[in-house]
C-alpha cells in the first residue's frame, strides 16, 4: 500500500502527563490561551511560527464563487456579439491583447492578466441536481460510494489537522439551488461549516450561563479528566475526540471572522453594500486567517426568461465583488496563495428561447481561474462560431477537478484508500489543463 | 486423507489441563450436531450455545499462541458491565443495574447478565437498530422500515426469513408493510438496490465490476454485476407505492471488449438461475407495457400477472447456498464487527478470495451454526458476548506494539451510536434513584417496558445531534461545539431537579461523595483516587461552591472520551 494515503489519518494524544493537583488548570489554560493567541495573529494578517509543514498546509487556500444555476458563458467569458446566438451584448478587450470578454465585466476586463479563462467545459449533465453533483465532486456517485466534493478534498490536503479555524466554509444565502456540500467519504471531519441563515457559526456563541473563565476552566478540567482514558486507549478514533475539543476555543475565537463590522469602513464601502460583496469580504478575512476553502454561493443564475436583464444585473454584481476581492487579495500578497474560481453547474444555450431566455447547457461552457498557481491571461479551449459545440481543448469536469487540485498544488492522481478500493483524488484518466497552470 | 471439518480442526487447538475434558465433551457435542444436524431442542439455552463461546476462543487463541501474540487480560468485571449493557441493552447500566451485578457470582456473572439482558425489551430496541442503522443509513428515521424490523425481532423471527421479507417487498398489512422499505428507498436507482443488496445482505461490492471485470478480485467480473442487476431490473413501484415486477425484460450490457450481452440471472457463486418467463407476443408485450404504464400513473390500475419473478428466485438461490452461504457469513461478521470492533472479514464488504477472513474456519463455523438453527441472531449475539475474546480488556499499556485488530488479542474501543450516545446520556444525568432496581423490574415488566419506550423515543430527539460512526471514523468539531455550546447541553443535560444528577451532586456532603456518586452513575465505576483528588481540588479551588461547578464538573466527565466510547 505504499504510496497511498488512507484517510483519515489522525494521531491521538501523546502528551499524558500524570495528574498533577492544582496544576492542571493553569498548565492547560496555557495551550488554550496559547491557541487563542495563534489564531488570533493569523486573523491579524502576521506570521506565525514556522512550524514545518503543518503550517505550510494553513497557508494555501481557493475561493470558489458559485453561480449557482447555471451563469451564461456568452454573456461572461465566451461572448460572441454579431451572431444569431449572440445577443445584444458587446465584446470588450481587456488589459490583455487578444482577449475579449463580455461588455458586462469591465473591471474583470481590466484583471484579465490575473485570470484564466477555460471556454471548453463539456460536462454532459444539464440538470441542476445531478449538474452540481458532477462539477462538485468532479465524478458522479458510484453506488456505495459517495465522493467528496472540491471543499472536502481542499480541506482535507490543505488544511490542518488541529486548526484552530474551520477548513471548509460554505456561506449560501439565497435558497435557490441551495446545497450544503458533501465530505462523502472523508467524513464528517471534513464536512462544511454551511451558513444558510445566519451568518454567525452554530454553537460558537459562549451561553448566556457561563463565563468565558468558566468555559475554558470546565473544558480544562475535561481535557485532565480525559487523559487517564486516552492513555490507555490509542488510535485515531479515541483520539479524534479530544483534537475536536481542542478546536472548541478556536472556532468560538473565530467566529468573529464572520463579522464585517470589524472591517474598517473603507475597506467595507470597498466591497459594496450587497449580500455577495459582503461575504466575498468575509471569505477574504477567512482565508487571511488561515481557512483552505471558502464557498460563496450568488444566486440565480438560471435565466429561462429575461436572461439578459437577469445577467444585466447579476454580472454586475460579480464584475464588481471579484475585481474587488482580487484586488484586496492581491494587496495583502493573498493572491499568490489563493486560487479565486468563477464556477456553476453548467452553462447556458446559445439559442436564444421564445421567452428570451436561455436554457441549461453543459456541452460548452466557461469557467474562470485566477491566483495561486495559475497563468493569468489565458484563455484554454474555444467553441464553434455560434458556441454550440467544444471545438478544441475539451475539458470534462474531472479534468477542471485535476486542474484545479494541481493549481493548488495537490497531486491528482493520488489515491485514498476506501476500504480497500483505490480512489484517486480527482477521477480516473482525469487530465490537469496544463495551459492554464504556472 | 480427508480434510478436517471446521470445526474438529479448531478444537484441535492448544488445550492443556482441565480445558481438555471440556474440549472433549464440546468436541463430542459438535460432532453429534454435525452428524446429526440441529438439534432444536438444545438450541434454546445452556451448554450448546457455550460450546460456540469455546469454539470462538479456541480458534482465536490458537491462532494467537502460534503467532506469539500475546493477548490483553479480561476487562474488569465494572468494563464488562458497562460493554455489554451497551452492545445487548443499547445504553449504559443504570448504577442499580451495578449494585445487582456486582453481587453475582463471578463465576456465572457474565452469562446471568447476558441473559437477564436479553429478556429486556431494551434488547429487542438494541437490536432493531443496530439492524436499521445497517440496512437504512441514509433514512435513520423511516418509522415503518423501524415499525418492521421490532416487530421481526421482538417475534424472534430468522435472519433468513428477514432477508426474504424485505426483498420480496411484499404488499402487507401491519407493522410487516415496512419490510418493502429496503427495497423502495433504492428502487429508482438499480444500481444502488444491486449493489446494495451485495455489500448488506452478502458482504460483497460488486460496483467495481460493472465497468470491467474487477481489477483486483478474480472472483467478479461483469458477468456477476450484470448477473446480480438481473433479478432488480424488472422492479418498479407503481403509483401507489408498491414494490412490483414487470413480467418480462432483461439486461444488456457491453463488455470491455465492446461485445453486448444479455445478463443471465446469475447468482454471486456463479449459480445460474433458469429464467423460466414464458415466451410473449408483441401483442401481449404491448398490452402489458401500457398496464405497467398505467400503473405507475393510477391508483387503482390493474397488477399485470406475473408468472417468473426474478426477485424470488434470488431469495430462493441465496438462502439455498450452502457451499458459500453469503446470507449466512455476512451476518456473523457484520454481527461480530458491531460487537467486537472489527470483523474476521476486514472491511466486511470485502467477502471475496483476494481479502481471506482472518480465521476462515471459525467464520465458516458460525455461518454453519447459524444456518443450523435456523438463522437464529439472537443465538449468534448470545455466543459472542460469552466468548473471553469478548470480554478483553480495552487498555493496551505495554511498551509493545499493540496487536492488530484483526488478531483479536485486545478490545478495541468503539465509538457510541447516535442512539446509544443519546440514551446514555439521559440515563447519566438522571440521579441513581430515579431507575428502578433489577428485582423491581423483574416484578413489573410492563412498567419497565414502558419506561424503556419513552428512553428510546427521547433518544430519537437527541440523536440527530451526533454522527453515526463510520470506517476510520473521526469525531466532528461540531460534536464538541455542540456539546461545549449548545442550549440544550445548559438547560437540559446539566438542568438541576429532583429526578436530577446534579440535584444529587448538590446534595452530596462531601467531594468524595460527589466524585463517587458521579462516577459509578455516569461511568458505571468507581471513580480512582486522582479522580477523587480532582474533585476535591475542583471545589476546593472556589470559596462557596456554586451550582455551575456542580455542573461543570457533570460536563466535563460526560464531554469526557471515556463517556464517548464502549471500551
Amino acid at each position: 500500500m505504499s504510496g497511498k494515503r488512507l484517510i483519515p489519518v489522525q494521531c491521538g494524544l501523546s502528551d499524558v502527563a500524570g495528574v498533577s493537583r492544582r496544576g492542571f488548570l493553569g498548565g492547560t489554560a496555557v495551550g488554550v490561551g496559547g491557541a487563542l493567541a495563534a489564531d488570533m495573529r493569523a486573523v491579524n494578517g502576521l506570521r506565525a511560527e514556522e512550524i514545518a509543514g503543518e503550517l505550510r498546509r494553513g497557508e494555501k487556500h481557493v475561493i470558489l464563487l458559485w453561480l449557482a444555476g447555471g451563469a451564461s458563458q456568452l454573456e461572461t467569458w465566451d461572448p460572441k456579439p454579431g451572431v444569431k446566438t449572440g445577443g445584444p451584448f458587446a465584446a470588450i478587450p481587456t488589459n490583455v491583447a487578444g482577449i475579449q470578454v463580455s461588455e458586462l465585466l469591465p473591471k474583470l476586463a481590466q484583471r484579465m492578466h490575473l485570470t484564466a479563462v477555460i471556454r471548453s467545459l463539456n460536462t454532459k449533465i444539464a440538470d441542476h441536481g445531478r449538474g452540481a453533483d458532477l462539477v462538485e465532486r468532479g465524478r458522479l456517485d458510484d453506488p456505495g460510494l459517495r465522493y467528496p466534493d472540491l471543499g472536502a478534498v481542499v480541506a482535507k490536503e490543505l488544511g490542518r489537522l488541529e486548526s484552530t479555524v474551520p477548513d471548509y466554509v460554505s456561506l449560501y444565502t439565497s435558497t435557490e439551488g441551495r446545497r450544503k456540500g458533501t465530505s462523502g467519504f472523508l467524513g464528517a471531519r471534513y464536512a462544511p461549516l454551511f451558513l444558510a441563515e445566519n451568518m454567525a457559526p452554530p454553537n460558537t456563541g459562549l451561553h448566556e450561563r457561563l463565563t468565558a473563565a468558566e468555559h475554558q476552566d470546565r473544558a480544562a478540567l475535561r481535557d485532565l479528566l480525559s487523559k487517564r482514558f486516552t492513555a490507555e486507549h490509542r488510535g485515531s478514533t479515541v483520539g479524534s475526540l479530544n483534537s475536536a475539543y481542542q478546536r472548541v476555543q478556536g472556532m468560538m475565537a473565530s467566529a468573529g471572522l464572520f463579522n464585517i463590522e470589524q472591517e474598517p469602513a473603507e475597506v467595507r464601502a470597498r466591497y459594496g453594500p450587497t449580500q455577495f460583496g459582503e461575504q466575498c469580504l468575509i471569505a477574504r478575512r477567512l482565508v487571511e486567517a488561515g481557512v483552505p476553502f471558502v464557498k460563496v454561493a450568488r444566486a440565480w443564475w438560471d435565466s429561462h426568461g429575461q436572461n439578459f436583464e437577469t445577467h444585466l444585473e447579476l454580472c454586475a454584481d460579480l464584475d464588481h465583488c471579484m475585481s474587488v476581492l482580487l484586488d484586496d487579495l492581491q494587496e495583502r500578497g493573498l493572491l499568490e496563495k489563493t486560487l479565486v474560481i468563477t464556477l456553476g453547474e453548467f452553462g447556458r444555450t446559445p439559442g436564444i428561447n421564445a421567452s428570451l431566455g436561455r436554457d441549461h447547457f453543459a456541452s460548452a461552457w466557461s469557467c474562470s481561474l485566477s491566483g495561486l498557481g495559475i497563468r493569468g491571461g489565458v484563455v484554454h479551449g474555444a467553441t464553434d462560431a455560434e458556441g454550440h459545440t467544444v471545438v478544441d481543448g475539451e475539458a470534462s469536469a474531472g479534468d477542471l477537478f485535476a486542474t484545479i487540485l494541481q493549481a493548488v498544488g495537490i497531486d491528482h492522481t493520488h489515491e485514498y484508500m476506501v476500504g480497500s478500493r483505490p480512489t484517486p483524488l480527482a477521477d480516473f484518466g482525469s487530465k490537469p489543463i496544463r495551459s492554464v497552470l504556472v | 486423507m480427508p480434510p478436517d471439518t471446521p470445526t474438529t480442526s479448531l478444537l484441535r487447538g492448544a488445550a492443556t489441563g482441565s480445558d481438555r475434558l471440556v474440549l472433549a465433551l464440546v468436541r463430542c457435542c459438535l460432532l453429534l450436531v454435525l452428524l446429526l444436524g440441529p438439534l432444536p431442542c438444545l438450541a434454546a439455552q445452556t451448554t450448546e450455545t457455550d460450546s460456540i463461546a469455546v469454539l470462538i476462543d479456541n480458534a482465536i487463541d490458537q491462532q494467537n499462541v502460534a503467532a506469539g501474540i500475546t493477548t490483553a487480560p479480561q476487562a474488569d468485571p465494572d468494563t464488562l458491565l458497562r460493554r455489554t449493557t451497551l452492545d445487548l441493552a443499547g445504553r449504559i447500566p443504570t448504577s442499580r443495574e451495578r449494585d445487582w451485578y456486582l453481587l453475582l457470582p463471578a463465576e456465572t456473572r457474565q452469562q446471568q447478565l447476558v441473559d437477564r439482558l436479553m429478556q429486556l425489551p431494551d434488547f429487542d430496541f438494541h437490536l432493531r437498530n443496530s439492524l436499521d442503522e445497517l440496512l437504512l443509513p441514509e433514512r435513520p428515521n423511516d418509522g415503518e422500515f423501524r415499525e418492521y424490523l421490532l416487530t421481526a425481532v421482538r417475534e424472534r423471527r430468522p435472519w433468513s426469513r428477514m432477508f426474504r421479507e424485505m426483498l420480496l417487498a411484499a404488499p402487507a398489512d401491519g407493522p410487516d408493510k415496512g419490510a418493502a422499505q429496503f427495497v423502495r428507498s433504492r428502487v429508482r436507482e438499480l444500481d444502488d438496490l444491486t449493489n446494495d443488496t451485495a455489500v448488506l445482505f452478502f458482504g460483497v461490492n460488486i460496483s467495481c465490476a460493472k465497468c470491467h471485470d474487477h481489477p483486483l478480485v478474480a472472483d467478479w467480473k461483469q458477468d456477476h454485476y450484470y448477473g446480480m442487476q438481473a433479478f432488480f431490473h424488472r422492479t418498479f413501484t407503481s403509483k401507489k407505492n408498491l414494490i412490483l415486477e414487470k413480467p418480462f425484460g432483461g439486461v444488456k450490457f457491453r463488455t470491455t471488449a465492446g461485445v453486448d450481452r444479455d445478463a443471465a440471472l446469475m447468482f454471486l457463486n456463479g449459480a445460474v438461475v433458469t429464467d423460466a418467463t414464458p415466451s410473449y407476443t408483441d401483442e401481449e408485450k404491448k398490452s402489458a407495457e401500457e398496464q405497467i404504464r398505467r400503473l405507475e400513473r393510477e391508483d387503482d390500475a390493474q397488477p399485470v400477472p406475473v408468472s417468473f419473478s426474478p426477485r424470488q428466485a434470488l431469495i430462493d438461490t441465496a438462502i439455498a447456498d450452502q457451499q458459500q452461504q453469503y446470507l449466512a457469513r455476512n451476518i456473523v461478521n457484520r454481527t461480530w464487527a458491531r460487537l467486537v470492533g472489527t470483523g474476521f472479514v476486514d472491511p466486511p464488504d470485502q467477502m471475496h478470495s483476494g481479502n481471506p477472513a482472518s480465521h476462515p474456519e471459525l467464520l465458516q463455523s458460525l455461518g454453519a451454526d447459524l444456518v443450523a438453527h435456523d438463522y437464529d441472531l439472537r443465538r449468534l449475539i448470545r455466543s459472542i458476548v460469552l466468548s473471553r475474546a469478548y470480554a478483553r480488556s480495552s487498555s493496551w499499556t505495554s511498551e509493545t506494539a499493540q496487536p492488530a485488530s484483526q488478531t483479536f488479542a485486545v478490545a478495541v474501543a468503539r465509538p457510541l451510536t447516535p442512539r446509544q450516545l443519546s440514551a446514555s446520556l439521559l440515563i447519566a444525568t438522571r440521579s441513581a434513584g430515579n431507575w428502578p432496581a433489577v428485582d423491581e423490574v423483574a416484578a413489573k415488566p410492563d412498567e419497565w417496558q414502558k419506561r424503556r419506550t419513552d428512553l428510546e423515543n427521547q433518544a430519537n430527539g437527541w440523536m440527530r445531534e451526533f454522527e453515526q460512526p463510520s470506517r476510520d471514523f473521526q469525531i466532528a468539531v461540531d460534536e464538541a461545539l455542540f456539546f461545549s455550546n449548545n442550549d440544550r447541553v445548559q438547560n437540559d443535560l446539566l438542568r438541576d431537579g429532583g429526578d436530577r444528577l446534579v440535584n444529587s451532586l448538590k446534595a452530596a456532603e462531601t467531594p468524595q461523595q460527589a466524585a463517587r456518586l458521579l462516577w459509578t452513575v455516569v461511568c458505571s465505576r468507581e471513580p480512582a483516587e486522582a479522580e477523587t483528588q480532582v474533585v476535591v481540588d475542583w471545589f476546593a479551588r472556589v470559596p462557596q461552591r456554586q451550582d455551575s461547578d456542580v455542573q461543570a464538573l457533570l460536563w466535563a466527565v460526560l464531554a469526557g472520551a471515556e463517556f464517548r466510547f464502549n471500551h
